[in-house]
């Protein structure tokens, strides 16, 4: 009884040192297996290296491709800006002397040319002495005339006007002070030479339409005289008179 | 008998499910490790049929070839030389030689015992 009950205990040590054996093995077999394995995948990736760098280089390639296309389409976009600009550019050559034309004009409404054409002048002078009447307001020029003169003058063409051989502008005022008028601070007694450049047969019929400022003119006992037909010239604006 | 199977299938389960990233260069090692355990293994089985095995050969002999084994790769790995090869011939010779032995002496048995038969 003795005997195989100690041999029962030696065989169960021997089986816990064969599982402890086993379980070694089995560790190091299975262990280097899944290792393998995993080498060979590493194996498949560091064959993909190569592959990878390839791809990686392809991708820089289409990335450089793609940043090289934007460049052009920028490029292209600028062409096509410049080539608008060119020919607005062109145009525009065609438009300056449209430009200067119209500069010039301005610049002669705005009196700051000399100058010089065909025209009208229209003299405004008081009335002859009326012994009948008390009031001198009746028969002198006032600034209202010469207001109505010029804006007639103005509507129906005129390039510029001038005031005794002073130029009128757009700022320019026209005050009634007593028997005189001043024009831009410079006092002007009668009679009153409005000058016009413009076509003269205009300006004339202007003037002259029946029921218009001749008319009325001659109503307030003005005497006015119409000359057209000769050439007119127009200090600028800053010489001195 | 039970405890062994169970103690291989532990440790085939534990190998598998262990993910420890060891470098490439020491996967050398561990199969040198594997070509001694193996080594062992015939070697005890041979001593078995033999009857000349020893638990403490047998055990001593498994621990200390798998150090061995892996400790040679490990010197030969630093020395420049390819000392594991000598280690996979050794223990491939010895694998081999152990398998032939089991072989001939399962023949043998076998024979004896169809013998055994024949004569009966």
């Amino acid at each position: 009884m003795k005997t195989p009950k100690k041999n029962n205990r030696k065989s169960f040590s021997k089986s816990i040192v064969f599982s402890l054996v086993f379980l070694v093995l089995g560790f190091i077999m299975a262990y280097s297996y899944s290792l393998s394995s995993a080498n060979k995948e590493t194996k498949g990736f560091t064959g993909g290296a190569f592959f990878e760098q390839e791809e990686q280089y392809r991708e820089e390639l289409i990335d450089q491709q793609e940043r090289n296309k934007d460049l052009r389409d920028e490029l292209q976009e600028k062409q096509s800006g410049v080539q608008e600009y060119e020919r607005s550019f062109a145009d525009g050559e065609d438009r300056y002397t449209e430009y200067a034309a119209e500069a010039e004009e301005l610049r002669r409404f705005l009196g700051l040319v000399p100058v010089q054409g065909n025209g009208l002048k229209v003299t405004l002078q008081d009335g002859d002495y009326n012994p009948d009447s008390v009031n001198p307001n009746d028969y002198i020029v006032h600034e209202s005339h010469v207001f109505q003169v010029i804006n007639e003058l103005y509507i129906s063409g005129a390039q510029a006007i001038s005031i005794n051989g002073q130029r009128i502008h757009g700022n320019s005022y026209i005050v009634c002070t007593g028997p005189v008028i001043t024009v831009d601070g410079v006092q002007y007694p009668a009679p009153f030479v409005i000058e016009a450049i413009g076509e003269p047969e205009v300006l004339t019929s202007s003037i002259e339409l029946t029921g218009g400022i001749m008319d009325q003119l001659i109503n307030d006992n003005i005497i006015v005289t119409l000359d057209g037909g000769q050439v007119i010239e127009m200090p600028a604006l800053l010489t001195e008179s | 008998m039970w405890l062994s199977i169970l103690g291989l299938i532990l440790g085939i389960s534990l190998g598998l499910l262990t993910d420890i990233q060891i470098p490439p260069e020491y996967a050398n090692y561990l199969s040198i490790a594997v070509l001694a355990s193996l080594d062992t293994l015939f070697g005890g089985i041979r001593a078995h049929l033999q009857q000349v095995y020893d638990d403490k050969v047998f055990v001593s002999g498994f621990f200390f070839n798998i150090a061995l084994a892996a400790g040679l790769a490990f010197l030969g790995v630093h020395l420049g030389v390819d000392l594991y090869l000598a280690a996979i011939f050794a223990f491939g010779v010895r694998l081999f030689q152990n398998i032939a032995v089991i072989r001939r002496i399962i023949l043998a048995k076998w024979a004896e015992k169809k013998e055994v038969r024949e004569t009966i």
